[in-house]
């Protein structure tokens, strides 16, 4: 990566006494391709990302995806524990689980609707409606918190125009806040799609905002 | 290498290579010695391998401590059913960040670990349960995985070795509870993440009803190297009841946030002032949890008496839980801290039990009212009630991480709380 409009990219990488560039720290061999063949059960061709360009209208599944939900199917003794990784894999590809989306997985794993709703509301991650293009996600919880995670979200909610929890009038953005993310010593941490971001501070959120808006497709 | 802060007090044993990304790719890893344990594992008898780590004094390092090779040792020694090992890598308890660490800059120690670890307890699949946001920790894992099945040090006929052992990167979907053992076996069958009654303990029935045994991603990172180095090797770190090295992770108002790799039994006061070179902006300490967001807040006096090791902690009124030391100086405003913990907690109460799912509600509404300047001395007698009510009524001990933060930050910090009331009682008289 080089040309980096702001100090954090996304990585606990570039700060302070941080040499590494993004390339050697997320290694860029090593995420963001999935191919869909694989050995029998280690998976990386069935992890789901958070795609920036959502289809509500995809089916479940056809193609590709149809191939990487039957290798799913062939990593679980019974059918019912592949739900989790389905629910996740419709999610990629529609960008929010419909009932709709929970009926037709419920078909496909052969469990009841209701047992399917029941499951796919007891996990925060699932969408339950369509969200912006980013969905952009500021841990408040203690560790954040006490190095001023509230302003980077007040920051997030400012320069995108949006209410917590609502999506921008663009469909750009959706804010909302999230429990800790598991990097309290890189504060404040975002997560954005699949993305995180470590060390964010208010005045790099305007930054960071537009470079989200010129990727288009993160 | 200059991962985010290094200190000469640390002794680097799992986290040797933080930092340094070719320690990704399976050639590296071998070339520095990888998958030389499992080798040797694998050539030793289940039972001598639960023997090294029981020689080890392990203890778990999810939070509770139990002995590692004790609770191995729990499994079935036949095998006519399957037996599952699972590894919690559902980091999410609050303060804690080492679990993502070390997959993603160390992947196949964890491998390595886990395959290790299914031969002590006579497995042949392996199930790690990473949490959900972990998108990229997950593709570097699986990724590390895919090369590891490539060479054969993973799935049929390991090294040649006869054994066959399959390994699973299973991703959450966002819920807390799913870090407590039963909550993820019942998360990993396609269920709510609902922790379960015990007995019967996972070594009887577990996930998918078979024998399972569950540890944690640190627990399972150490195994390669003591099986490698052998029990006494690791003793020589640590006290005598909790041998070994442990990953701290500091946040918080520190100037040098980050993992640590120190001894167990390292002085808290020495990990602030020296290795994390102390408070920031020169504030004076207030307060310190030295454990994640679950266990008794401590404050200065108590911090300066307290060394970090699981009897040492608990010494001090608290535990040591997952070694997350939550560092507050004397800006922190503890109630909204607390309060925010609670929030959290009433968030992922997953609702099964009455005391907890109304408890923890209900102690974040007062906790809310006093931070508003509404709440009145008898909310503090309220809370404390209520939370004494929350210990030890529930299936599994989110409830009773409730009331740590809560009741030890009302003893310890009860000025904080009257402030508030009092201003609100100003403002409510004008």
């Amino acid at each position: 990566m080089s040309d980096v409009p702001f100090k954090n990219l996304g990585w606990a990488g570039n700060t302070g006494e941080f040499d590494l560039s993004e390339d050697e720290v997320r290694g860029d061999d090593f995420v963001g391709d999935r191919p869909a063949h694989g050995g029998h059960a280690s998976g990386s061709a069935t992890m789901p990302y958070m795609l920036a360009e959502k289809n509500p209208e995809a089916t479940l599944f056809e193609g590709e995806y149809q191939e990487r939900f039957e290798k799913i199917l062939t990593r679980y003794p019974d059918k019912q524990a592949a739900l989790l990784p389905t629910l996740s894999l419709a999610q990629e590809l529609r960008g929010y689980v419909s009932p709709e989306s929970m009926d037709r997985v419920a078909e496909l794993l052969e469990l009841s609707p209701a047992y399917v709703r029941g499951v796919t509301t007891f996990y925060t991650m699932y969408n339950k409606r369509p969200v912006g293009r980013h969905l952009v996600q500021v841990c408040t919880n203690i560790s954040c918190n006490l190095c001023g995670a509230d302003e980077v979200l007040d920051a997030f909610l400012k320069y995108t125009d949006t209410e917590l929890g609502e999506t921008s009038e663009d469909g750009g953005f959706t804010i909302i806040e999230a429990e800790c993310l598991a990097g309290c010593g890189f504060p404040t941490c975002v997560q954005i799609n699949s993305r995180y971001f470590e060390n964010v501070t208010p005045t790099e959120v305007p930054k960071i905002i537009e470079h989200l808006k010129s990727e288009g497709d993160s | 290498m200059a991962y985010p802060y290094v200190s000469d007090k640390e002794v680097r044993i799992l986290s040797t290579y933080f930092g340094d990304p070719k320690q990704r790719h399976l050639d590296t890893y071998v070339e520095r010695g990888g998958y030389k344990a499992l080798e040797k594992a694998l050539g030793m008898g289940a039972d001598d391998v639960v023997n090294i780590v029981k020689d080890s004094g392990l203890r778990g390092r999810g939070g509770a401590g139990f002995p590692t090779g004790l609770k191995w040792s729990f499994m079935p020694k036949d095998s006519s059913r399957p037996h599952y090992l699972l590894c919690n890598a559902d980091e999410s308890e609050p303060g804690t960040f080492k679990d993502r660490e070390l997959i993603r800059w160390d992947p196949h120690q964890l491998i390595e670990g886990c395959l290790i670890g299914a031969h002590a307890i006579r497995a042949q699949h392996v199930y790690i349960y990473c949490r959900g946001e972990f998108f990229e920790t997950t593709q570097v894992l699986a990724r590390a995985l895919e090369d590891a099945y490539a060479k054969g040090y993973a799935g049929e006929n390991i090294l040649g070795t006869g054994h066959t052992i399959d390994v699973t990167v299973h991703a959450g979907a966002g819920a807390y509870i799913c870090g407590e053992e039963t909550g993820l076996m019942n998360s990993l069958e396609g269920k709510r993440g609902e922790p379960r009654v015990k007995p019967p303990f996972p070594a009887a029935v577990g996930a998918f009803g078979m024998p399972s045994t569950i540890n944690n991603v640190e627990t399972l990172c150490a195994i390669p190297h003591i099986v490698t180095n052998g029990g006494e090797w690791y003793k020589q770190y640590g006290t005598e009841k909790s041998p070994g090295t442990k990953l701290f992770c500091v946040s918080g108002h520190v100037n040098k946030p980050g993992n640590y790799e120190l001894p167990l039994g390292f002085p808290l006061q020495e990990l602030i002032d020296d290795v994390c070179g102390g408070v920031r902006d020169g504030n004076a300490l207030k307060a310190v949890i030295p454990g994640g967001s679950s266990v008794p807040i401590i404050n200065a006096e108590e911090v300066s008496r307290c060394t970090l090791d699981y009897e040492g902690c608990v010494e001090v009124g608290t535990m040591l839980g997952c070694a997350s030391v939550i560092v507050m100086d004397e800006t922190a405003d503890i109630v909204k801290q607390v309060r925010r913990m609670v929030d959290f907690y009433a968030h992922e109460s997953c609702g099964q039990c009455t005391p907890c799912r109304e408890g923890s509600a209900w102690t974040a509404k007062i906790m809310r009212r006093i931070e508003n300047g509404e709440g009145t001395e008898e909310d503090l007698d309220m809370l404390m009630e209520v939370t004494q009510k929350m210990v030890g009524t529930t299936i599994c001990v989110l409830s009773d991480s409730v009331a740590a933060p809560v009741q030890s930050s009302i003893e310890k910090f009860r000025d904080e709380y009257l402030a508030l009331i009092r201003r609100g009682e100003r403002v409510g008289a004008a």
